[in-house]
Order: structure tokens, then sequence, then C-alpha cells
């Protein structure tokens, strides 16, 4: 196979690359950072593409594992985090004391239109923004890339599996909360 | 029987592990006999598919020029030095 130049792969799927970095780890620069350095190391490993996927699917490959690696040189302080997290403890106030809901749910009417679902992706983008660093990671890696529970633990501290299932739940929780109030219930 | 604090946690759990037998049941229970967490189970699975679509969503966002060119020079260096090796 011939060698194919890291600067058409810059040109061909740059965009593609930067818009996967950039969903998951939330920083344009890092996202930058990241497809600077997917690309060099397919550059490096091209002898190991096989020719089995697509090239755009190979180096999108390589970006995960980057992504992760990321992850990992940026461990979270576990200490700061748990206070982040427990702060303004959204649970205390949607439950009571025996753990039943202290407010009757609304029924959420699903944006429907394309303009509708355009500014309601905006809040939802607002209300992840506004979770917890953590809290974020979590919803990203564990629920859209669907990394294995103990690379998740490992990755962002959790001591077991039941704290991250725990911590998840809260997260939604927290989103759940933030869209209804900003979304539903301006209605 | 558990309360509705913990089913909101199952319900959650369940969208990325497979719960036992018994607990499913009970969930399904639940979610049949109470309007407010069935409620919440609906509104878990519309975010879960919104969260799916984000990367869509983001279609009009590319990298910048200066981030490109950027990235560009680093590359033909990097190519140029491991030719020359």
């Amino acid at each position: 196979m011939t060698q194919q130049s890291p600067e058409t792969w810059l040109n061909d799927y740059g965009d593609l690359l930067y818009r996967y970095a950039l969903l998951r780890v939330r920083s344009e620069t890092t996202a930058e950072d990241l497809v600077q350095e997917t690309l060099l190391a397919g550059f490096v490993s091209w002898d190991k593409f096989t020719g089995k996927s697509s090239v755009s699917t190979w180096l999108v490959g390589i970006l995960k594992h980057k992504i992760i690696d990321f992850f990992r040189k940026h461990r979270h302080e576990v200490k700061q985090i748990q206070t982040d997290e427990l702060a303004d403890d959204i649970l205390a106030y949607q439950f009571d004391n025996e753990g039943n809901w202290q407010v009757d749910l609304v029924e959420w009417d699903m944006p429907d239109t394309q303009m509708n679902q355009q500014q309601f992706s905006k809040i939802f983008n607002m209300c992840i923004s506004r979770l917890p660093q953590r809290m974020a990671d979590l919803l990203f890696l564990r629920s859209i890339e669907n990394v294995p529970m103990t690379e998740c633990c490992d990755l962002l501290g959790f001591e077991s599996d039941n704290q991250l299932w725990v911590t998840l739940s809260r997260t939604r929780v927290k989103l759940r909360q933030c869209l209804n109030t900003h979304w539903f219930e301006q209605g | 029987m558990r309360h509705c604090k913990q089913i909101v946690d199952l319900v959650s759990q369940e969208m990325e592990s497979k719960l036992p037998w018994s607990i499913r049941m009970e969930v399904k229970m639940h979610l049949l006999m109470c309007k407010n967490c069935h409620r919440y189970a609906k509104q878990l699975k519309f975010m879960q598919a919104e969260l799916n679509t984000l990367e869509q969503n983001l279609n009009t966002v590319s990298l910048a020029e200066p981030a490109k060119e950027r990235i560009k020079k680093t590359l033909t260096l990097a190519i140029n030095e491991s030719t020359n090796d």
C-alpha cells in the first residue's frame, strides 16, 4: 500500500476528527492537539493499516485511544470532585426522606419542529456544560463511548462499580432537572 | 418494596448493564404503578437519544484555519524528519 500523506488526511478528515474530539473533551485547544497527535500517530504506524476499514475509521480508532490517554493524564483530583458533585445536592429536593418524589414530574412535550430542535440542542448543551466535570466525562465515556466499567472506574477515579452507577444516575437526575427547568417548563 | 429513589438508580443502570431478571421485573412493576417514575424513565430514554445525536448537530463545526495551519506545519516537519533518517 502506498504511503498516504497526513496533510491529505488533515484536509479530508481534519474536521471529522476535530468534531469527534471536541464532543468528548469539550475544549477546542485540546481537541486540536488531539487531531494533531492522531495524524502523527497515523503517519508513524501507517504500515499497520490493513485496509480492512476505511482510513477515516482507522484514524477515528487512533483518536479514541488518544482521548482515553488524555483522560488518564488528567485524572481528576478525587477529593475536589466529591465536593463538586455533592454541592447543591439535587437529590435532597427531588426526593423526601422516604425516597419518594417530592413533586410530580410533568410530561415532556418533545421538540417537534426543526427550529424547536435546534433551540433545544442549545439548551441541552448548556445543561451538559453545567454538570460538574467528572459527571460530564462519565456521561460521555460510559453512556456514549461504552468504555468498559473497569477502565471507566480507573480513568475517573471511582472506587467501585456501584459508586460509578450511583454517580451516573445522579448525573442524569441533574441533567433532567436542568432540561426541565430551562426547556420544558418554559413552553 | 423499593422506593422511587432506588428505582431511579436502577432505571439508569439498566441503560448500560443487564440487571438480574428479578430486579428487572421489580422495576417494570414499579413503573406500571408509579406515574412519576414512569415519566422519569421515559425522559431518560429521550435524553439518551439526544446525547447520541449530539455528534450530528456538530456538523457545522470545523477546525479553525490557524489551527489547521499549525497542525500542517507540525506534520510537514515530522515527515521531513522521518525521511531524513
